[in-house]
C-alpha cells in the first residue's frame, strides 16, 4: 500500500511533465544507507492548516513529504476562530502540542471586531497557553524571485506574549478606551537572551534592538535596558539599537545591513511584514514560534490569503520551507536538506512559478515541480 | 533540574544585590565581593526543546574525545547544541577564558575536557581550579561503578564520591615569608563544608543510598578537618534514616583497595577526594571510564572522572572515548533527556560488554574510532529514535 501510495505522485508528474522525470521516489528509502538504517523510527508532528489556503498549502507539504519518504506522522487538528463550532478544542491542540514538541501551523484568521466581548484571540490564547514567547521569522532573498533588494539575509525576533498583545482594553468613560501596553523585565530579558543565543549559535555578527524608547521612556526604555544587559554576556557579537521609525526606513533602503533583530511584539509584527515584502510577500518567508519545550512552525508573515481559497494559486513555499525546518529540528537533516534544496532548485529554474511571483502556474504544479526535483543529497 | 536551579532565586541576596547594583556590574558582583557570591539568575538556555552547551575540549585528548561526543549525539539525535570555546593553553591571556566562563554563566551547562595551564609562573592559577572557583561549582561527584566488560581489579564496585570543589589545599594561598620558607593555607569554611555535607545527605536520600563516609584527617589537622568533620556529623543528625561513620584518609586508601565494597557515599575535601578518585578509577578500570560532575548552585559542568590530560596519547586514536561519553550522558540526564541518555548509554554498553571492544589502556587493541563506530552503530539499530 505504501508503494502504491508513493507510486500516486509520480504518475502525475508524468502526467503534467512529460518524459523528463527521475525514478527516485519508490527507491528512496533503499537506496540512501543513512535513511535504510531506520525503518521504523518515526516522529510524530501535529498539523493545523489554518484558515484560508493553509489546507491547499498543507496538502502541498503532505505530498512533498509523502514522495521523499520522510517520516513523519502528523495528527492534525481543524482549528480556526472564524469557525468556532468545528474548531478542536485549545486544550487539546496545546496537549497535543506539547505532547509532540514540534508543530507545523497555517495561519488562523482573526475577525476585527468582536463578537463576543472576548480581546484574546485564539492565536494569542495559544500562544499564551504554551508560552510560544519567541517568533523568529528568517527572511532571506531567495534564488529566482526578483525583488528590489538582493542578498538579504536578516533574522527578526519577536517578543509575541505580551506588549500591546496583553488584550487588556477598557473604556473606562464613554469615548475613551486605553489600552494597556506590559512590558515585564523577566520577558524582555528572556527574548534578549534568546536572540543573542540565536546568533551565537548560527554564527551571526550582530543584534539589533528595535525600539521606541525616545517616546515611550519606561515601557520601551525597560526593553531596551534589558537587552543592553544581555548584550554584556555576549562580547563577540555587536549590539546596536535602532528606533523603530529609523529601522523601517532602513529596511526598505538599506535591508543587507541587518542581522538579527530583537524587537517587542507590535514592531516585530511589522518589521517582520515589511521585511518579508522586500524578499517576495508572504507567500516565500517561513518562521517559527518558540518555547522552551517546544516549537510551531508557520508562515512568517501571517496572511490567510482567504480570497484564494479553491483558485488553487497559493504559493507553497513558505509552509515548505517551514517543514523543511521542522525537519533539521527533529534531526532529520536528511530530508530537511532534500526539501530545502528541491524547492530552491524550482524557484531557481524559474519554470514553474505561482502568481504572486511572476508565473502562472498552480499550487498543484509547483508542489509536484519540487517533488520531481527531490534528489538525494551525496554521500 | 537545571531549571529548578535556576529557577530558586535566592532571595536572601535578592536585597544585598540590590544595593550593590548601582555601582558593581554583575561580574565584580559574582566575583569582587565575598559577601554576594551569587548572581541573579540569567534565563535558561532551552529553546524548543533544545539546549546550548559549552563545549570546552581543552588540552591533549579532548579535542578529539569531544569531536566523538559530537558524532555520537549527532546520530542519537540528542537535542543539544554546542558552543565550542577553544582556550589556548600556552597563552597567559585570558580573554578565551573569561568568554569560556561568561558563556558557561550563559548556557548554565558545560562539558570539558581538561584544561592545560601551561605556565608555571605564580601570577597564573590553574584554570580548572580558577573555573570552579569562578562559577562557584562547590561539589565534585564522581560515581565510581565497575563497566561490565571492562577488566578490573575489584568487581561490583558501586561507591560515589562526594568531594568538596573549591576550597581546602586548593585555595591556592601560598607564599614565602621567609626566603625557605614556604606556608600554603588550607582553607575550610563552615558555610562550604556544610554545603557539601547537606548535599551528599540530600543525594543519597534521593538516590536510596544507605551510608555516607566523611573521609578526613582530624587527628593531625584538628581545626580544619575537624571542622568539617564537625558540620558532617551535625548534618548528619537531621538524617536518621541514613547511616554516618567517619574515616581517616590513610585507613580509607587502604580500606579501598582491600574491601572496597564497605563503602556508598562518602565525602570529602578537595585533596583527598582528588586522590581517592584516582586510587578507586584505578580499581576499576584507569582514566578512560569515569566520568565526573561538578555542581553549584546555577551551574553544572560534566566532565572525565579524572583530571588528567592524556597528551601522551593525543592524536595516537587510542584514547579511550568513554570517560567523556559518560560525562555527555550525564549532562544528557542533567539536562532531563533521559531516553538519549539511555540510547547512548545502552550503545556503550553493548560495545564493551558484548563485542569486547577495548582501547589499549584496557588491554583491548581497539583504535578509538572503532569503538565509537560501533556505538554509533548500536545507536542506528536501536528501535528507538527519540529526537
Amino acid at each position: 500500500m505504501a508503494l502504491i501510495t508513493r507510486q500516486i505522485p509520480r504518475i502525475f508528474i508524468q502526467a503534467t511533465q512529460g518524459a523528463a522525470v527521475r525514478s527516485i521516489h519508490n527507491s528512496t528509502i533503499s537506496n540512501s544507507p543513512v535513511l535504510a538504517q531506520r525503518p521504523d523510527t518515526r516522529v510524530t508532528a501535529t498539523l493545523i492548516p489554518g484558515d484560508g489556503v493553509g489546507p491547499d498549502l498543507v496538502y502541498s507539504v503532505q505530498e512533498v513529504f509523502k514522495a521523499a519518504g520522510v517520516p513523519v506522522d502528523w495528527e492534525s487538528y481543524f482549528f480556526s476562530e472564524v469557525n468556532p463550532t468545528l474548531s478542536a478544542p485549545l486544550e487539546d491542540v496545546a496537549k497535543s502540542i506539547s505532547k509532540n514538541r514540534v508543530a507545523l501551523k497555517g495561519i488562523l484568521a482573526t475577525p476585527d471586531y468582536s463578537h463576543t466581548g472576548e480581546l484574546q484571540t485564539l492565536n494569542m490564547k495559544l500562544r499564551n497557553e504554551l508560552d510560544l514567547y519567541a517568533n523568529v521569522v528568517h527572511v532571506k532573498s531567495l534564488p529566482g524571485v526578483k525583488c528590489r533588494h538582493s542578498n538579504i539575509d536578516c533574522v527578526i525576533i519577536r517578543e509575541q506574549t505580551e506588549g500591546e498583545y496583553s488584550a487588556l482594553e477598557h473604556e473606562s468613560v464613554p469615548g475613551v478606551v486605553e489600552c494597556l501596553k506590559i512590558v515585564t523585565a523577566k520577558k524582555s530579558q528572556r527574548i534578549a537572551k534568546f536572540a543573542f543565543d540565536y546568533a551565537v549559535k548560527n554564527n551571526r555578527k550582530k543584534v539589533t534592538a528595535v525600539h521606541k524608547a525616545n517616546i515611550m521612556k519606561l515601557g520601551d526604555g525597560l526593553f531596551l535596558r534589558s537587552c543592553e544587559e544581555m548584550a554584556k554576556l555576549y562580547p563577540k557579537i555587536e549590539f546596536e539599537k535602532m528606533i523603530v521609525d529609523n529601522c523601517t526606513m532602513q529596511m526598505v533602503s538599506k535591508p543587507q545591513q541587518f542581522d538579527v533583530m530583537v524587537t517587542p511584539n507590535l514592531y516585530g509584527n511589522i518589521v517582520d511584514n515589511l521585511a518579508s515584502g522586500l524578499v517576495g510577500g508572504a507567500g516565500v518567508v517561513s518562521g517559527s514560534s518558540y518555547s522552551a519545550d517546544c516549537v510551531v512552525f508557520e508562515p512568517g508573515a501571517r496572511h490567510t490569503f482567504s480570497e484564494a481559497v479553491g483558485k488553487n494559486v497559493a504559493n507553497p513555499t513558505a509552509m515548505l520551507l517551514c517543514a523543511s525546518k521542522l525537519l533539521r529540528h527533529v534531526n532529520l537533516t536528511v530530508y530537511s536538506d532534500m526539501v530545502r534544496n528541491a524547492v530552491e532548485k524550482v524557484l531557481q529554474d524559474g519554470k514553474v512559478r505561482t502568481k504572486d511571483i511572476g508565473g502562472q502556474n498552480s499550487t498543484q504544479e509547483f508542489t509536484y515541480a519540487v517533488i520531481s526535483n527531490l534528489e538525494l543529497p551525496k554521500a | 533540574m537545571a531549571l529548578r536551579f535556576v529557577q530558586q532565586c535566592p532571595i536572601k541576596w535578592a536585597s544585598k544585590l540590590a544595593r550593590a547594583q548601582s555601582t558593581l556590574s554583575a561580574f565584580e558582583i559574582q566575583h569582587k565581593t565575598p559577601l554576594i557570591k551569587k548572581q541573579s539568575p540569567i534565563p535558561i538556555a532551552m529553546y524548543g526543546g533544545r539546549h546550548a552547551v559549552t563545549m570546552l575540549p581543552g588540552g591533549g585528548i579532548g579535542p578529539e574525545l569531544m569531536e566523538y561526543v559530537r558524532e555520537v549525539f549527532k546520530y542519537a539525535g540528542a537535542p543539544v547544541d554546542f558552543e565550542v570555546i577553544d582556550i589556548d593553553p600556552r597563552s597567559e591571556e585570558s580573554d578565551a577564558f573569561d568568554y569560556a566562563i561568561t558563556s558557561i554563566k550563559r548556557n548554565g551547562v558545560g562539558i570539558k575536557g581538561n584544561i592545560e595551564t601551561k605556565s608555571e609562573s605564580a601570577a597564573i592559577t590553574s584554570r580548572n581550579v580558577a573555573l570552579r572557583n569562578e562559577l562557584d561549582l562547590f561539589v565534585n561527584i564522581l560515581h565510581c561503578k565497575s563497566f561490565p566488560g571492562v577488566p578490573a581489579r575489584q568487581k561490583d564496585i558501586d561507591i560515589v564520591i562526594i568531594r568538596q570543589n573549591t576550597e581546602g589545599e586548593y585555595a591556592m594561598l601560598e607564599h614565602e615569608s621567609v626566603d625557605g620558607v614556604v606556608e600554603s593555607m588550607k582553607i575550610v569554611t563552615e558555610s562550604n563544608s556544610d554545603r557539601v555535607a547537606r548535599y551528599a545527605f540530600e543525594f543519597a536520600k534521593r538516590t536510596g543510598r544507605k551510608k555516607i563516609t566523611t573521609i578526613h584527617k582530624a587527628n593531625i589537622m584538628k581545626l580544619s578537618d575537624g571542622l568539617f568533620l564537625e558540620t558532617s556529623k551535625k548534618i548528619a543528625k537531621e538524617y536518621p534514616e541514613i547511616e554516618h561513620n567517619d574515616m581517616i584518609i590513610d585507613n580509607c586508601c587502604m580500606q579501598l583497595v582491600s574491601k572496597p565494597h564497605q563503602f556508598d557515599v562518602m565525602i570529602m575535601t578537595n585533596l583527598y577526594g582528588s586522590i581517592v578518585s584516582n586510587v578507586l578509577c584505578g580499581l576499576i578500570g584507569g582514566a578512560g571510564i569515569l566520568s565526573g560532575k561538578n555542581y553549584g548552585d546555577h551551574y553544572a559542568i560534566f566532565e572525565p572522572g579524572t583530571r588528567n590530560t592524556g597528551t601522551a596519547i593525543a592524536g595516537k586514536n587510542i584514547a579511550n572515548p568513554l570517560a567523556m561519553l559518560n560525562a555527555s550522558v550525564d549532562m544528557l540526564n542533567h539536562l532531563g533527556h533521559k531516553e538519549h541518555a539511555d540510547l547512548i548509554m545502552n550503545a556503550m554498553l553493548k560495545t564493551v560488554s558484548e563485542d569486547h571492544l577495548l582501547t589499549p589502556d584496557l588491554g583491548g587493541s581497539a583504535s578509538s574510532t572503532e569503538i565509537v563506530q560501533k556505538i554509533i552503530d548500536h545507536i542506528l539499530q536501536a528501535d528507538i529514535r527519540p529526537w
